[in-house]
């Protein structure tokens, strides 16, 4: 079985006459992660400069080691090599032809020339081809300004044109795609560089896109009219180097030249996808994925790339107090302040605080300490998890494989999670794994598509026992596995019998447990969860309603899994978030908070890694960033809590748990303490496990700033039209 | 000698509380207008204000406005509507009374007097939609 | 070493701006303090402002006063050049004359208050500040929106 086009397992294997087979893939992938049997490294001359590199290192690669950048546009990283732009002619001495640099893979004592006449000539004259069939419509291009064509052309290209058809009968032009609410294209600006093509087969999985026609007719697109909707288009528009592929929400609105840069941290999944927030003056215009190899490399999930038009709508921007007419009415701050405390004050310590989706670290740790002070104890996350004492231990609630350690892996068994949807980018390891590894992976729950083959063992949750007595045939895979993992979806563990499921894994895990390895994962899918453990939040509202609060805080508590009718009849609710959502409606009052591209704050991702956002924009109105709402409460209940600064507060989460101070490091639960002291009070009970994600309709709405966005709306009416035109053709063939 | 004296302005000042009505109206005239002067009325528009003439005063002086009276203190030139508006400028000096040819139409607005200061005064506001849209929680 | 630091600190002269001494200095002090008790009569007068002559004498003293704890003669020489007055030494002793010199070396203040080059405004903010002060506590920032 082939699983890596070919040209793939070329690059990573350096030698063309090398067999190819999966056998061989594997070995490579060998060979790469143990660089003690490494061969002997050759040395090539690139512009005289000596450099030694590995043998199957490309051209291209070993002018990169000293830092000479080769011209390219089909060419990427993460990417098959195609070597169809031709942009990497580099003359090599002795050879007749100048080489494509991408593509081929240098020879000893090669002497490489980036900047000879030949070179140089090779360069300009296929920049004069492509820009010969290139429209010159760079002013009103979305690209202009970040566009590879624009900047190679000035580069590289030569400094006068021989083009003289001044009528333009001669320019190709090809008919626009329609394919998608998300992606716009033009495609007479395309050059055919494949990258599209190449990216949705290769990390996407999904082969919509294709090139038809040779030579001068090429046409990239979809063969038959059809949307290219999965959940890493946008990363298209990225990659294409020219306006071809533009993101179609953001089109028109800006060049690059305006835009204010922040670099952030995305938290609309629990991957903590690093991004770059473009803003201009005080809006949020578009995101893009900031390169971190070991969280997103430089990919991005849609919903993290395009519901950012969700924070432009349906946001608090001013202090609401519930009327006696059952009205909610904009107050000033003071007032609403003012009646919070009374409620607080009245409450007699039966306070309770509930942190959702969004929360940050600093605003839970506010929110813990103002309740604690006021003397209640009752902190939950709104995302359930097991009961019992499971998350004392950190690696019981963490994807302890890590992220990119999961692309590493060769068998895993996923445990009612679809990562396709409850984390895209999760999915792009595993399925990288799947294609360079041999990773092998079974599912227990609803048969999904993952974008790429996979065992469904069923959705019977007995079958967990099964796997993890050894009498599933399924468990010798993972035991016969170098690097197994066991993926656990965060909502499995909300069931009745999820501390037995958990016992039950984590008890297996210690059996499949290597020197540097932990197979055991929980896959999060909110962005708070993690932080909210370490710092001592309990997981479930069941625990927080047996206790009858007085006065319940709903920090961005905005998944509608709490209803008014839950709650006592004189509880006050106080909702703190940044959008009017399922939180802000059952509220008494609500406090108008910052959203994530507002507020410096600390989120900790699934595997553990504290990160933080930093503000690209101001909050709008009169919204303030969530600790500080909680830290002005304070003082007008008296028990003022003692940080006045994000550095003060920082201060306290460091003695708390220093690892979420350490921002951007990985800080794994060490393995001693992994040991699962839990007992399975309960046995495993049986019945089918079910994901809520099933479908790609279900990713584009899970939260409320994705709930909020109008693109997210758009691309799930785009889903159900394609559905429908699916099964109307599906119809019209039967008949 | 008369005239030298001033006497004949005398006279004049006698005359202007004649037709003034009496000390008392004279009085409250010359407080309401700042000036007591004797004219010819040319005619009265359709809010009552008065125009007088009299050309014994100088070029500039000669024509002039009593307001109607209900305004009382909080008159205003932008209340002399755009028919009398002409005379009272030298622009014609046909009185619009007088004036046959004056375009009479159906859809012609009636005149307004300037209402800066006033609570119909024009405030700017903004036709852009705003950035932010805010939540409202009583839409359903 | 570090002896000798402050050996040399003790004996460093430190360079003066104007006065010498701390007699010279209160008689820099005094001579602004009577340029302006002269000025305020026209001050009030050209700038039409709401105060009387008392009024502003007595905000004049307030000023003096205010800075009366200063004590290094190069910051006294500053407030005199610069902004306002001192009162220091004003009463220690009443026995020097005014040096007209000294008048003269400007003070920014009274001379652009005198010239007519400030405004009916700038005069009052002598009693009121235009502008509300700054918040300093958590709370009244938040409320505000400040950082």
């Amino acid at each position: 079985m082939i699983r890596a086009p070919l040209v793939k397992a070329l690059g990573a294997l350096g030698s063309p006459t090398h067999q190819i087979a999966s056998r061989a893939v594997r070995t490579s992938a060998v060979v790469a992660q143990t660089p003690a049997k490494a061969p002997e490294k050759i040395e090539v001359f690139v512009d005289d400069i000596p450099v030694k590199v590995l043998p199957g290192t490309t051209v291209l690669q070993a002018a990169a080691e000293i830092g000479v950048e080769i011209p390219r546009f089909c060419y990427h990283e993460r990417l098959a090599i195609a070597g169809n732009c031709r942009m990497c002619l580099v003359e090599v001495e002795k050879s007749p032809k100048p080489v494509a640099a991408c593509a081929m893979p240098v020879m000893k004592g090669w002497r490489i020339k980036t900047n000879s006449d030949l070179t140089r000539k090779a360069r300009e004259g296929v920049m004069e081809f492509l820009l010969m069939n290139h429209p010159l419509d760079c002013p009103i291009c979305d690209q202009g300004g970040e566009c590879d064509l624009q900047d190679q052309a000035m580069a590289f290209g030569s400094d006068r044109s021989r083009f003289t058809d001044i009528n333009y009968t001669g320019k190709r032009a090809v008919e626009d795609k329609d394919i998608g609410p998300l992606v716009k294209t033009v495609m007479t600006r395309c050059i055919h560089c494949t990258r599209c093509v190449r990216f949705a087969s290769e990390v996407a999985g999904v082969d919509d896109l294709g090139t038809t026609g040779r030579g001068n007719d090429m046409q990239i697109g979809t063969y038959v009219e059809k949307l290219f909707l999965t959940e890493l288009s946008g990363n298209v528009i990225d990659l294409c180097p020219v306006g071809a592929l533009t993101n179609k929400p953001y089109s028109f609105v800006a060049r690059p030249w305006e835009i204010r840069k922040v670099s952030s941290i995305d938290v609309l999944d629990a991957v903590g996808s690093n991004i770059v927030v473009s803003t201009r003056t005080n809006e949020v215009l578009r995101i893009l994925p900031r390169e971190n190899d070991d969280v997103n490399e430089e990919w991005l999930a849609d919903k993290s790339r395009f519901a950012c038009d969700g924070l432009k709508r349906q946001r608090l921007v001013a202090p609401m107090v519930r009327m006696p007419n059952g009205e909610l009415q904009a107050v000033e701050w003071e007032g609403a302040l003012i009646a919070v405390a009374k409620a607080l004050k009245n409450a007699g310590g039966q306070i309770a605080g509930v942190a959702g989706q969004l929360a940050d670290v600093e605003a839970m740790v506010a929110l813990k300490d103002l309740v604690n002070r006021l003397g209640g104890e009752n902190l939950v996350t709104e995302q359930d998890f097991i009961k019992g004492s499971g998350i004392d231990v950190r690696s019981s609630y963490l994807l302890n494989s890590s992220i990119a350690g999961l692309a590493t892996t060769d068998a895993v068994l996923l445990v009612g999670t679809n990562p396709r949807y409850e984390a895209p980018l999760v999915n792009t390891r595993l399925r990288k794994a799947f294609m360079h590894n041999e990773m092998q992976l079974a599912s227990i729950g609803p048969n999904i598509d993952l974008s790429y083959e996979h065992k469904n063992l069923g959705a019977d949750a007995s079958l967990i026992k099964d796997v993890c007595s050894g009498s599933h045939e399924f468990s010798k895979v993972l035991e016969g596995a170098k690097k197994p993992a066991i993926i656990i979806g965060a909502d499995l563990l909300a069931r009745p019998d999820g501390a037995a499921i958990h016992a039950t894994i984590s008890e297996y895990c210690q059996k499949l447990k290597k020197a540097d390895w932990n197979p055991f994962n929980v896959l999060h899918n909110s962005a708070s969860q993690v932080g909210a453990f370490d710092v001592g939040y309990q997981p479930g509202l069941q625990r927080m309603l047996q206790n009858q609060p007085k006065v319940l805080f709903l920090l961005n508590a905005d998944s509608g899994k709490l209803t008014r009718d839950q709650l006592p009849k004189d509880c006050f609710v106080v909702y703190i978030g940044s959008h009017g959502d399922n939180g802000a409606s059952i509220a008494d009052a609500v406090l108008p908070g910052a959203a994530y591209t507002e507020k410096q704050g600390i989120y900790v991702n699934t595997e553990g890694r504290a990160q933080q956002t930093l503000p690209g924009v101001s909050p709008p109105g009169m919204a303030r960033e969530d600790w500080k709402i909680l830290r002005a409460l304070s003082e007008i209940v008296g028990k003022p809590l003692a940080y006045d600064t994000l550095d003060e507060l920082r201060s306290r989460l460091d003695d708390i748990a220093p690892h979420l101070t350490r921002l951007g490091e990985l800080v794994p639960a060490s393995n001693s303490e992994a040991s699962p002291q839990t007992t399975p009070n309960k046995s495993i009970s049986g019945g089918a496990i079910d994901v809520k994600l099933k479908e790609l309709r279900d990713y584009f709405m899970t939260d409320a700033i994705s709930r909020a966005s109008p693109t997210m709306a758009k691309c799930i009416s785009a889903v159900n039209k394609q559905q429908r035109q699916n099964e109307e053709a599906k119809q019209s063939a039967a008949i | 000698m008369a005239k030298f004296l001033g006497i004949n302005r005398l006279g004049r000042l006698f005359q202007a509380i004649r037709e003034a009505g009496g000390l008392k109206q004279a009085y409250l005239k010359l407080y309401r207008n700042d000036d007591l002067k004797t004219g010819k009325l040319i005619g009265i528009d359709k809010y009552g204000n008065k125009y007088y003439e009299n050309p014994y005063y100088f070029y500039g002086r000669n024509r002039w406005v009593e307001f109607t009276p209900h305004v009382n203190m909080d008159y205003d030139a932008s209340q002399i509507p755009a028919e009398w508006y002409g005379w009272m400028h030298y622009k014609t000096d046909l009185p619009p009374i007088r004036d046959g040819c004056r375009p009479k139409h159906k859809w012609i607005a009636d005149h307004s007097e300037n209402l800066s200061g006033t609570k119909e005064a024009y405030a700017p506001y903004t036709t852009t939609t705003p950035k932010i849209e805010a939540w409202n929680p009583n839409k359903k | 070493m570090a002896g000798r630091e402050v050996v040399k600190r003790a004996v460093q002269q430190v360079r003066p701006i104007l006065s010498v001494n701390r007699e010279e200095a209160r008689k820099r002090a005094l001579n602004l303090y009577k340029a302006w008790y002269r000025q305020i009569p026209y001050i009030v007068m050209d700038y039409d402002i709401p105060m009387s002559v008392e009024q502003c004498r007595a905000k004049l003293r307030e000023q003096f006063i205010k800075n009366r704890s200063v004590t290094d003669i190069r910051v006294i020489d500053m407030l005199v050049i610069k902004v306002c007055p001192i009162l220091p030494l004003l009463f220690i002793k009443e026995t020097q004359l005014m040096n007209i010199q000294l008048l003269l070396q400007g003070q920014m203040e009274l001379k652009e208050s005198v010239e007519i080059w400030k405004q009916k405004g700038h005069i009052m903010r002598y009693w009121k500040e235009s502008q509300d002060p700054k918040p300093t506590d958590f709370l009244s920032k938040f409320i505000q929106g400040i950082n």
